[in-house]
This record gives C-alpha cells, sequence and structure tokens, in this order.
C-alpha cells in the first residue's frame, strides 16, 4: 500500500462535520492551525472527547495531535458500532454535541450501535437530548432508518456546570443505503408537543414555564401539550438548572424544534460568546415565552425542518443513493452553509440552490453520492 | 430576476466557478441587497459580523465555533403582537387552509 493521502485542512471550525464525512468517506485529514494563535492554544476537551469516542466506534482508526495540540492527523477506521459502549462525554459542551454526528455514524455501522453517553444533557448552546429524541430521530426514519432499534432514551438529567446526566442511545445500521426523499410539503401544524425539565430547583419552575409558552401559543392551536419532567436526587444530576423543549408537528409529519436550557455557567470559560450565560438565571416565565417566540420564528421560516436541523438534513440527502433528493428549507443558516461546503469538498455533491421568492424558503436539490453500508459488507 | 437569485445562492455557499473559496460572508452581505429587505440578515452569523471587523477583508473564521444551534436572540420577535400572530395563523391547522394551500404556487 502506498503513502497515504491526507487531505489538508486548517482551523478547529466545524470539526464534527470534518470528522463526520472524513470517516464516511474514508478521507485521511490533516488539520492544522488549530487555534494556533489563542491564549489556550490546540484542541479543546470536547473535541479530545469526540475523536476518543470515534476510536471507540470505529476499527483501525488513528489519531494522532501534536504536542500543542493544534495539528492533528486522523485517519478514519471501519465503522463498527458495538454493544453497552459507554463514553463520558466531558463538561466542555453537552451529549448533543456528540449525537450529532454519532447517529450518522452509527446508521453506518457493521453492528447496530447501544453506547451510553454521560454528561450534559441540557444547555444553551447545544440541542437538547429532548430535541434528538422527538425531532431528529423522526428525520432519521424519513430517510430510511429502520425504527426498530432507534431509541433515546434519557436516564438522568444533567445541567451545566457539573454534569451528571445519562443517555441511552440505540441506532440500528441501514442494511445498504439510505433512501432519498422528495419533501418540500412543510404541511400545516396540527400539534406541539414540549417537555419541560428541572434538575435540582423546585418543580413550580416547569410549571411556570409551560404556563408562559401555553399562554403564546393558546390563540393559534388548541392542541398544545407540554410535559413536566421533573427529576430529583440521582436522576436530576449535580447541578441545578431548568429549560423547555418544544416540538411543533405538522400535517405533513414534519417536526419543527426549539430548545433552551438556563443554569449557572461553567467557571472556567470566559469566552465572549457566553457573556449571556453569565449573567442573572432568566426567569422560568421569560424562558418558556422564549422557547415559544423562537418556536414560532422557527414556523414562520416555512422549511420542512427547523434551522438547526438543516445541516443534518443536508448530509443525509447526500449519503443517499444516485437518486435525486428535493427539500424545502427556511433561511439557510451559517452552520448549514457550511455544511454545504464541507459536503461538496469531502462527497464531491453540490447542492442546486434555488429560493422560492414566494414563500421566502429555499428548494436543494441534489444526487446522493451513493454511499453504501460497506462496514457490513466486509462482514 | 429568478435566475440571477439562484446563482447569487448557489455563489453565496459555493463561491464564484473557478474559485474554491469558502470566504463568502462579505459576499453574502452585498448580494442580499437585491432581495426583500427581509433577507437583510440572511447570512450574517452572530458574532462572525465584529470578527469581520476585526480581522478586515479575510473574513473566513478558521475557528469559528462548531454549532449547529442558530439562536439570535436580539431579533427575537414579540410574538405577544396581534399582527405577528395573524401572520403565521395560516401556518397552523387552525388558519385558513385555502390560503395555505395556494403558498408558494
Amino acid at each position: 500500500m502506498g503513502k497515504t493521502e491526507y487531505k489538508k485542512l486548517k482551523g478547529s471550525q466545524n470539526l464534527r462535520q470534518r470528522l463526520l464525512l472524513s470517516t464516511l468517506s474514508s478521507t485521511p485529514v490533516l488539520i492544522d492551525d488549530i487555534r494556533h494563535e489563542d491564549t489556550w492554544p490546540g484542541l479543546r476537551p470536547h473535541e479530545i472527547s469526540l475523536l476518543r469516542l470515534l476510536e471507540k466506534i470505529t476499527d483501525d482508526c488513528l489519531v494522532e495531535i501534536n504536542e500543542t495540540g493544534t495539528k492533528l492527523k486522523y485517519k478514519p477506521g471501519v465503522i463498527v458500532g458495538g454493544r453497552n459502549l459507554v463514553h463520558d462525554c466531558g463538561l466542555s459542551r453537552s451529549i448533543g454535541y456528540f449525537l450529532e454526528p454519532l447517529l450518522v455514524l452509527g446508521v453506518f455501522g457493521k453492528k447496530p450501535l447501544s453506547i451510553r453517553l454521560k454528561g450534559i444533557t441540557n444547555d444553551s448552546k447545544d440541542p437538547s437530548v429532548d430535541t434528538f429524541k422527538r425531532t431528529t430521530l423522526p428525520l432519521l426514519k424519513r430517510f430510511g432508518v429502520p425504527s426498530e432499534g432507534l431509541d433515546l432514551k434519557i436516564e438522568s438529567r444533567g445541567s451545566p456546570p457539573q454534569g451528571g446526566g445519562e443517555v441511552h442511545l440505540g441506532i440500528p445500521i441501514v442494511l445498504n443505503s439510505l433512501s432519498a426523499v422528495t419533501w418540500i410539503d412543510e404541511g400545516m401544524v396540527k400539534r406541539i408537543r414540549g417537555t419541560a425539565f428541572s434538575t435540582k430547583v423546585s418543580y413550580q419552575f416547569e410549571k411556570t414555564m409551560i404556563h408562559a409558552a401555553r399562554g403564546i401559543f393558546n390563540r393559534l392551536l388548541p392542541d398544545v401539550h407540554i410535559f413536566q419532567d421533573h427529576r430529583s436526587g440521582q436522576e436530576a444530576g449535580k447541578s441545578p438548572g431548568y429549560g423547555i423543549s418544544l416540538v411543533a408537528e405538522t400535517t405533513t409529519g414534519c417536526f419543527i424544534s426549539t430548545d433552551t436550557a438556563v443554569c449557572y455557567a461553567r467557571g472556567e470559560d470566559t469566552d465572549d460568546y457566553d457573556d449571556d450565560e453569565r449573567k442573572e438565571l432568566m426567569p422560568p416565565a421569560d424562558v418558556g415565552e422564549q422557547a415559544a417566540s423562537m418556536l414560532l420564528g422557527e414556523i414562520e421560516q416555512g422549511g420542512v425542518v427547523d434551522s438547526m436541523h438543516q445541516g443534518i438534513l443536508f448530509i443525509l440527502c447526500a449519503l443517499c443513493p444516485q437518486d435525486v433528493s428535493k427539500v424545502r428549507v427556511g433561511k439557510l443558516s451559517p452552520y448549514a452553509i457550511e455544511t454545504l461546503r464541507h459536503i461538496r469538498d469531502f462527497l464531491d455533491v453540490k447542492f442546486v440552490i434555488t429560493p422560492d421568492s414566494s414563500t421566502e424558503t429555499v428548494i436543494l436539490k441534489c444526487v446522493g453520492c451513493g454511499l453504501k453500508n460497506l462496514s457490513r459488507k466486509i462482514s | 430576476m429568478m435566475s440571477r437569485q439562484k446563482t447569487n445562492l448557489m455563489q453565496i455557499v459555493y463561491g464564484k466557478p473557478g474559485s474554491k473559496a469558502s470566504t463568502l460572508i462579505k459576499e453574502a452581505q452585498g448580494s442580499s441587497e437585491d432581495e426583500e429587505s427581509d433577507d437583510d440578515d440572511f447570512f450574517k452569523p452572530k458574532g462572525e459580523i465584529n470578527k469581520k471587523v476585526s480581522e478586515g477583508t479575510d473574513s473566513q473564521n478558521f475557528d469559528g465555533e462548531d454549532c449547529s444551534k442558530f439562536t439570535n436572540h436580539v431579533t427575537l420577535k414579540n410574538w405577544n403582537d396581534e399582527e405577528l400572530i395573524a401572520s403565521v395563523r395560516d401556518r397552523f391547522v387552525t388558519g385558513d387552509w385555502a390560503k395555505a394551500a395556494r403558498r408558494g404556487q
């Protein structure tokens, strides 16, 4: 075998997408200049943790990091999956950060994946575990992932900064490949569901959040049900916090979700993007109202998914067999645009992007790269 | 108009044909003026606007945060407003189905 060709990249941006697409397309990557001018240079704990997780679910993968952590060499292995795995996601990012790439990888494994993830279940930066359960898993099903064995169970909740949450994730494999979708009818919202949670604070917080959110929805829709998920003792993790996840379900089976969570800031995390977390905690009534407003904002956009699912939607479309997939989304989020660029670079799939000016939505079309579940074939 | 918008959006995402740049934040802002005023903040990620100013023409953010959630609390609308509520009413089953069906045609 000849010398391994590495795809050369720079910076810490979009590391998850890069590692995910690198693994799926079996393209080794060499990433340089990772925060090399930062006060703390190099990879962050959650990024290291993600690499460890990749090592866990793949076979024969190679990770090399230089001393300062500013240079990463990653040669992907074969995705094997496996049962009864455990991974500690650490406390610098929540479990949602890890779930996003993990869900897609798991589907292309040799064996179904069953893994226990420990850490933070709800925070304001990443999608909450509730959102994954109610919105992301149905999204996978739409692309032909079998529903049997596809499950996310929230064993205990953990709020930042101390975490202490735990979820159990089961992902079945696709036997051959995903199936392409034509998904441009966003439908009309027929019901709104949600979960309000609190850890180590009074259950009154949930009631207040639910009441505030309902106050906004009630003028639009009677079918609103937000569940209370009050955890105490071991199941409440180690830190106080509260928040709410909301999902709007449409007549055509689209799920539009938003979530938000409030907690005390992580001590050492003083980067500028965190300044809104370090203030006084937002009162629960405002949290409920804010989440409801965010959901209406997403519904107003008129896509078949919400803004945080645009990225994963495009990745799934690009991984489909060589059929045309066609989807409608609202305004493209910056993250989704980066995803589109990475899909082009790694999978050589380019979308045709057409704005639909009458609805202010965007239609994207692509022919999938025809990724087969090769890991399975080898066995 | 449609075809120009189409190429614009393709260019914003993939760059001009031939150039492999993904450094198009600046262009995104320029081209969005052609579209409706509502789209003004189409491609301005939170935080990246400031970065662009500080980095001058080099708008690529090599160490941008890896985060799929796009929240912009600053522009969060006040949904207690009756007019706003009326604007999304037809997106719900309780709204006008005929009007909703015509949407996009």
